[in-house]
């Protein structure tokens, strides 16, 4: 029998980089097959060529057998490649069975579609009612209707892009069991992840990348999660060092009764929330994407401003009424989850990057004129001290990578030594390598006596960090637990809230 | 066959700048070839309105004349539109400061001394800035589109004009001609140099561009303007407040505007008439574009603009040129500007629509 899928000698090149170098390997039919690397590793690149967005420049790529060429997403659908992206492209006012029809090739009377999408439900026990508008659906239901949607073309090879980024732990499971339902009758599936325990539980086999290159495909079940990420980094993985018998100091952080007020039309806002950081904490908000998390990030930074100046308070002294300015001067920074266009500005150097957050705390304006030198220098020592691939200050922000760019904001922040630091996704695409660098620089500060507030959707990154965890779910914060208190189950239940789990059970499948 | 834009990795620096070059260029062989085709001598046409005005060494206090309410207001939309801010109303910012500006000139009409230029051209700037502080206000209030209010307020400007050179302003001695009456010595602008009509106006220009080239350069205003421009979102989270923002850029390029107007009444036409408006303000736009938005490219357009103004009137009686010649050829300067821009920022890429094929 031969592969449902065969890749040899694929090489794609951009300008300045080799995005893949002869990349070889082969995925069996029903066979769930990893696709592991860091950032930039070239994965995507990888799958955007098998799903027919880029052509290689190289190699070969066969189906079945035979040697295709994949001209583009709509022929690669017609062959029986499906693909989940990470990102999802739905019309949050239209309902689940709308936004299917719309992505249909070929136009289906939407009684017939109707029957064929609960039929496909039922087969792989996705619950979700078709008649729902898409607003008010989770995450995880979201990302039901891309499955749904490629589900229904019958494909031969499913490839899915970081599907559990978004996820709850239970909403995980679900998903695994519908992927290994699917692989079981003979689908092939591409699964791009980094998180190495899922692929040790789901997948049969595991290529793994590394700046373009392949490095080795091997059974992830015979592998330590270890292992697999020193494979994936290229070198031995350091642990966090935290400094023993450490205790918490006093109250640093006190928010008491935030609130912001319903913006845009989907936006979470946050709800009543309050809690205490200590000295030396470090203090981890978990909860799936959308809860509210963007706007609790802009009313700590204080983008969003309070009525109440005591909402916000460090060592006593009331924040609430203050800008971003006002507040950065008081000790208090922040680093927002989006990277480009808003933590940073593509368009603009890194030194004029860095006066954008840290001119007044470090006097780089003097009567209204920037003082450039000082901005150089301080954006040459974040660039060495964390370790950023630029060239040099001169360099825009736009020609980093994420990974880089995420390391240079971290660093940024960091250097300025703030008293509370309040940070978003800290590791949102960025390799292990350099999250390890980015925990351990949080760790630092926290013991050199800041209070820390950690926003995340990777629960395996707020349990190695945090000392504390709540959990924000629509807008409203549970109560803090210390992290060696908390189960997984627990958080995963607080994660999917009344939102979510309990609203699935009663969208029942014909 | 398709064609696809697909966004370049990085924009070539070099291309950036030569892109205005180039779509000079092209505006002046598009338009030979589309003047040739409807009739007109077409490279007659592009000589005189390219190239005479800089072989003939009269027409070049010509060129600095028109060039300096050019710049002035060109330097002020620049800044507007580097912080996304768009003040397409600079014409009637323009008159509105010439309307203040020629106020003080008949409150002061036969008085002497030499606070009353200095007080005509402050009621100039702050003319220009009050106008363009009502699309300012909307915007920030009411989030209506400075676009429409700017462009609107225009008109309103220009029949203010009229109202006021036909009634109360109008010259008593004037024989009925709708105008006021000559403003007195001390409220005309002299001349730099003598023999000439170049007026004060022309140095004050390129002082505004190198002072706004600065500013914009190396002071927290400029840097706001850029950041709040390039990316609104990471403004906020910067300290910048949006609203201040597009206050500035309304009131700084509306008193730039303002500016240019008192200095055009009191320079050139040293009395208001109703040929006032001449859309240095809308013409201006392209000067902004032109020059990158940059204020020290924005001398160099301004030269280029006031090179085709100048010609055009050269063409029209060397060779029966139509006035609104000129400003087919200043469109096209900006058209293919635009288009260049695209090309610098996006690449064509042809894609085969060929379904894939060896699968069956």
């Amino acid at each position: 029998m031969p592969h449902r899928l065969e890749l040899t000698g694929i090489t794609k090149r951009f300008p300045g980089v080799l995005a893949n170098d002869n990349v070889s390997f082969a995925v069996r039919p029903g066979e769930i097959h990893a696709l592991l690397g860091e950032n930039g590793a070239g994965k995507s690149t990888l799958v955007k060529m098998i799903y027919g967005i880029m052509q290689p420049d190289a190699g070969e790529i066969r189906w079945n057998g035979q040697p295709i060429s994949v001209a583009n997403p709509k022929a690669a659908r017609k062959l029986g490649i499906g693909m989940v992206f990470q990102h999802f492209s739905l019309f949050e006012a239209l309902t689940v069975l709308e936004n299917i029809a719309l992505g249909m090739d070929s136009k289906i009377p939407s009684r017939e579609l109707e029957a064929r999408i609960r039929q496909v439900m039922s087969t792989y026990g996705l619950l979700l009612d078709p008649h729902r508008t898409v607003a008010t659906l989770s995450v995880g239901e979201r990302q039901r209707i891309e499955i749904v949607r490629a589900l229904l073309l019958d494909p031969k090879l499913l490839i899915m892009d970081e599907p559990t980024s978004v996820l709850t732990p239970q909403e995980v499971e679900q998903l695994f069991e519908v992927l290994r339902k699917l692989a079981a009758q003979g689908c092939s599936i591409l699964y791009i992840s980094h998180k190495l325990h899922e692929i040790k539980a789901l997948c049969d086999t595991a290529t793994i990348l590394r700046g373009g290159k392949l490095v080795d495909t091997c059974d992830p079940r015979q592998e330590t999660s270890r292992s697999m990420a020193e494979k994936m980094i290229g070198a031995g993985l350091k642990d966090i060092v935290r400094a023993a018998g450490r205790s918490l100091g006093e109250p640093k952080l006190v928010v008491s009764r935030l609130s912001t007020v319903k913006t845009g039309h989907f936006e979470v806002p946050v709800d009543d929330v309050s809690f205490t950081v200590r000295v030396g904490e470090i203090f981890g908000i978990a909860g799936v994407a959308g809860n509210g998390q963007n706007a609790l990030l802009d009313a700590l930074s204080g983008e969003i401003r309070s009525d109440d100046k005591n909402a916000v308070a460090i060592d006593g002294y009331p924040l609430g009424l203050l800008d971003t300015t006002g507040r950065r001067k008081h000790g208090l920074c922040a680093v927002p989850e989006e990277r480009n266009g808003h933590a940073a500005v593509s368009d603009f150097t890194l030194s004029d990057n860095s006066i954008l957050t840290a001119r007044d705390r470090l006097g780089m304006v003097m009567l209204g004129l920037i003082n450039s030198g000082a901005a150089k220098t301080y954006t040459g020592k974040v660039i060495a001290d964390f370790a950023v691939k630029a060239l040099g200050p001169a360099s825009t922000a736009g020609s980093l990578s994420g990974g880089n760019l995420q390391k240079y904001i971290m660093g940024r922040e960091i250097l300025q030594k703030p008293s509370v630091l309040v940070v978003s996704q800290p590791t949102w695409g960025v390799d292990a390598g350099a999250a390890a660098a980015i925990h351990q620089s949080l760790v630092d500060l926290a013991a050199a006596g800041s209070a820390i507030v950690v926003i995340s959707q990777d629960l395996d990154e707020l349990r190695a960090l945090c000392d504390t965890l709540a959990v924000i779910n629509m807008g409203r914060l549970s109560a803090a637990r210390p992290v060696s208190e908390v189960s997984v189950e627990e958080i995963g239940l607080l994660m999917g809230g009344v939102h979510g789990t309990a609203e699935a059970h009663d969208a029942v499948p014909a | 066959m398709q064609f696809r834009l697909e966004k370049r990795q990085e924009p070539s620096q070099l291309m950036v700048y030569a892109t205005p070059v180039a779509a000079v260029l092209l505006t002046m062989i598009v338009g030979a070839i589309i003047f040739s085709l409807i009739g007109y001598d077409g490279i007659g046409a592009v000589r005189e309105i390219f190239l005479t005005p800089l072989t003939n060494s009269y027409k070049w206090q010509d060129l600095g004349i028109k060039a300096a309410p050019l710049i002035i207001i060109g330097v002020g939309l620049s800044i507007a539109y580097r912080a996304n801010v768009w003040n397409i109303g600079a014409e009637g910012q323009y008159v509105m400061g010439g309307l203040a500006g020629t106020w003080v000139a008949l409150a002061t009409y036969g008085m002497t001394g030499p606070w009353i230029l200095p007080l005509m051209i402050l009621a100039g700037v702050v003319g220009g800035a009050l106008y363009a502080a009502i699309p300012a206000f909307f915007k920030v209030r009411l989030n209506v589109n400075e676009i429409l209010t700017s462009l609107m307020l225009t008109y309103a400007s220009v029949q203010l004009i009229y109202y006021l050179i036909r009634a109360p302003w109008k010259d008593p001695m004037g024989m009925g001609f709708p105008q006021t009456r000559l403003f007195s010595e001390a409220a005309r602008l002299p001349t730099v140099i003598p023999g000439t009509i170049v007026h004060l106006g022309v140095p004050i220009a390129i002082l505004v561009a190198f002072v706004a080239w600065f500013i914009m350069s190396r002071s927290v205003f400029g840097y706001q303007m850029k950041v709040v421009g390039a990316a609104p979102h990471a403004a906020r989270y910067g300290g910048f407040s949006e609203s201040k923002t597009i206050w500035l850029a309304m009131l700084v390029s509306g008193g730039l505007a303002g500016l240019a107007g008192i200095l055009e009444v009191a320079g050139p036409f040293q009395r208001m008439v109703p040929g006032f408006p001449t859309n240095y303000g809308f013409t201006a736009i392209i000067v902004a574009f032109l020059g990158r938005l940059n204020p020290l490219g924005v001398i160099f357009a301004g030269v280029v603009m006031a090179i085709t103004f100048v010609g055009g009137e050269v063409a029209q009686t060397t060779i029966g040129l139509p006035n609104a010649a000129t400003g087919i050829f200043q469109a096209m300067v900006l058209f293919f500007l635009l288009a260049g821009d695209i090309l610098v920022r996006y690449r064509l890429r042809r894609v085969s629509s060929i379904p894939a094929s060896g699968a069956a």
